[in-house]
């Protein structure tokens, strides 16, 4: 009964369009005020989270990740990083739309956020691609369901809020994304690549070795990022968090002074408009786990943990629940809070089931992808929506077969966990 | 609007870009210098000059300013419209009722703001009275929290700059992707 009234509080609140983290925290206000025994403890509580919510070093790595990924996309990057993918893939059926993927996924290894990617990859692409003669709504279609690689290949904003919200650790579950990342670019590319050559979509001429070599030189400053974070990670150098400070002034070095796209004075644009996106996810996170600490306090987490135990699910069946689950709450929330809220629900239950919590946070991940190309919070498609000029209804249409493909890769990585955990095991992470 | 108003607002406007953008630099940089010192300790002689420093309370600081810039930035973000919300609703309904779910949004907003600020006073006053200190830089707590009486503060401020502004101009900040001319030039591989 009480889980259905702090339901029903949240969806009138977020009815009314207000921000969702706003919603958040006026549904735990309004609880405690209206239908709990109200006391001052409770709200002494609630004003110390403010701030102790936000008190941990593992979740200061967004605004670093934030900050790079800025430098990055401000600095010009984006433009040699889709050179370099196009002289790969652009000569073979379907080459551009192929290269958008390969795009995306490149910029995936520097950039922990699906929308940012959508943006820096998008902006160039898909006038590109309608240029040479795609429709606009297939190229919408792709580019929109690549960039959400972005949060599935680390660095990972989600990986992070996962890992800050189930205390298991951020890089393993960085190492784990590394796979199912790769492979699902490799789907999406063989999809995109065949759906092309069907409908006879041009080609660009093969590019020369001497092409491939230039635009991977040209390329060569961001990409090496990926190698600092992964490595330095794996390799005990650093924590997450520094791993990502790290690559934030690597970023500003590479943009300012190597590639010189960005000029110094720029500097202080590109960190307030990091500081921007930041606190807009640092102010969901902390309302969020308002909202998780209200769930707990109601002993919600052991209802459902004592229902679902009752109804002796067997894991699989348990994973169709977390999925069907996970996809209704895209509806109409956003990653970060679905996962805080979400993710202590069902981890004591995958525990108890033998599912392995990395694995679980692979799950929900790609979840999250698909939540990002699905209204109507698609955060992919506000992006896609504006960079296009296209109606949201027409860029959720375009989606729509994308959606579907995810959905089939999302079945996969259910239910075969090695995808996830073949690598952490290789790589001695257990 | 008044003169001297527009004044306080352009000056509050750019302390708090000012405030926010200082924060994500310095802490960056702390880091950086932090985990430098720790690579340092493995080369001797750079370690005899690089040991003498202490970096222990650098993360506390890097977590200090983050939260500081959170708290300040979600003010900022109401201004450039970044807060994200469900629109479903709100799109499909008819202008005038379109307006009416607009306002309501932003005045929960600022209810909520202004709510979760008295909270946060409320509790730099209990901070106060207790005297604890942080555990690395052992600064007073209560100046730490203040960052939650005043970013709200602010924050319910700008809800209701946006309200005031709908409501004369039907103005809403939307923070989007920088607008892209559709048919932008771009060379094919050679």
């Amino acid at each position: 009964m009480t889980a259905v009234i702090i339901i029903a509080i949240l969806l009138v609140l977020l009815a009314t369009g207000t921000p969702i983290s706003i919603a958040l925290g006026l549904t735990v206000l309004t609880y405690l005020a209206v239908f709990s025994s109200f006391s001052m403890e409770t709200v002494d509580i609630v004003s110390q989270r403010l701030f102790t919510g936000l008190e941990s070093f593992p979740l200061m790595a967004i605004p670093f990740f934030i900050l790079a990924g800025t430098f990055l996309t401000e600095g010009g990057i984006a433009t040699r990083i889709i050179r370099f993918a196009i002289s790969l893939v652009g000569w073979m059926p379907g080459g551009l739309a192929m290269a958008a993927v390969l795009a995306c996924a490149f910029f995936a290894t520097i950039s922990g956020s699906s929308p940012a990617t959508v943006a820096a990859i998008g902006s160039i692409m898909l006038p590109a691609m309608v240029k040479h003669g795609y429709p606009k709504r297939f190229a919408v279609g792709v580019i929109t369901t690549s960039g959400s690689l972005g949060i599935l290949i680390p660095p990972s904003i989600v990986m992070i809020i996962y890992a800050v919200s189930t205390s298991t650790s951020a890089g393993k579950l960085f190492i784990a994304g590394v796979v199912p990342g790769v492979l699902l670019a490799a789907v999406l590319m063989a999809v995109a690549g065949i759906t092309a050559w069907r409908k006879g979509f041009p080609t660009l001429p093969r590019a020369g070795s001497g092409e491939i070599l230039t635009s991977f030189r040209a390329a060569f400053w961001g990409l090496l990022l990926v190698v600092v974070v992964m490595g330095g990670i794996y390799g005990g150098i650093f924590t997450p968090t520094e791993a990502a400070a790290v690559s934030a002034v690597y970023a500003f070095v590479a943009a300012v002074f190597i590639y010189r796209d960005l000029r110094l004075r720029d500097t202080l644009r590109v960190l307030l408009s990091a500081a921007n996106t930041s606190a807009m996810l640092l102010y969901i996170v902390t309302n969020a786990m308002l909202f998780s600490y209200l769930l707990t306090s109601e002993q919600i987490p052991q209802a459902m943990s004592a229902w679902v135990t009752a109804q002796h699910l067997s894991p699989w069946m348990f994973l169709v629940a977390v999925n069907v689950a996970l996809l209704l709450a895209g509806q109409f929330m956003e990653p970060s809070s679905i996962v805080l809220i979400l993710a202590p629900l069902f981890l004591p239950i995958a525990r108890t089931l033998g599912i392995d919590p990395i694995h679980l946070g692979v799950i929900m991940t790609v979840n999250m992808e698909i939540g990002m190309i699905h209204p109507p919070v698609g955060l992919n498609l506000f992006v896609a929506s504006h960079m296009a000029r296209m109606g949201m209804t027409e860029v959720s249409l375009a989606c729509l077969p994308w959606v579907g493909v995810m959905l089939l890769y999302l079945v996969l990585v259910t239910y075969v966990p090695e995808v996830s955990l073949w690598l952490p095991k290789l790589l001695g992470m257990r | 609007m008044s003169t001297v108003l527009r004044a306080l607002n352009r000056l509050l406007d750019q302390l708090e870009e000012w405030l926010i953008a200082s924060f994500m630099a310095v802490a960056t940089l702390i880091i950086f210098a932090a985990v430098l010192h720790r690579m340092s300790a493995q080369v001797p002689w750079l370690w005899d000059y690089t040991g003498r420093f202490d970096f222990t309370w650098a993360q506390e600081l890097c977590i200090l300013m983050f939260i500081w810039m959170a708290k300040f930035g979600a003010a900022y973000g109401v201004r450039t419209g970044i807060h994200i919300g469900v629109d479903l609703l709100v799109t499909g309904a008819s202008p005038p009722w379109r307006r009416r779910l607009v306002m309501l949004g932003l005045l929960l907003g600022a209810l909520f703001t202004s709510i979760i600020a008295f909270l946060g006073a409320r509790w730099v006053l209990f901070m106060h009275e207790t005297g604890q200190v942080s555990p690395d830089l052992e600064w007073p707590r209560w100046v730490i929290y203040l960052c939650i009486p005043f970013g709200s503060g602010l924050m319910c401020y700008r809800f209701l700059q946006v309200f005031y502004r709908f409501a004369r101009r039907g103005e809403l900040p939307v923070h989007g992707a920088p607008a892209v001319e559709p048919m932008q030039p771009m060379e094919p591989a050679p």
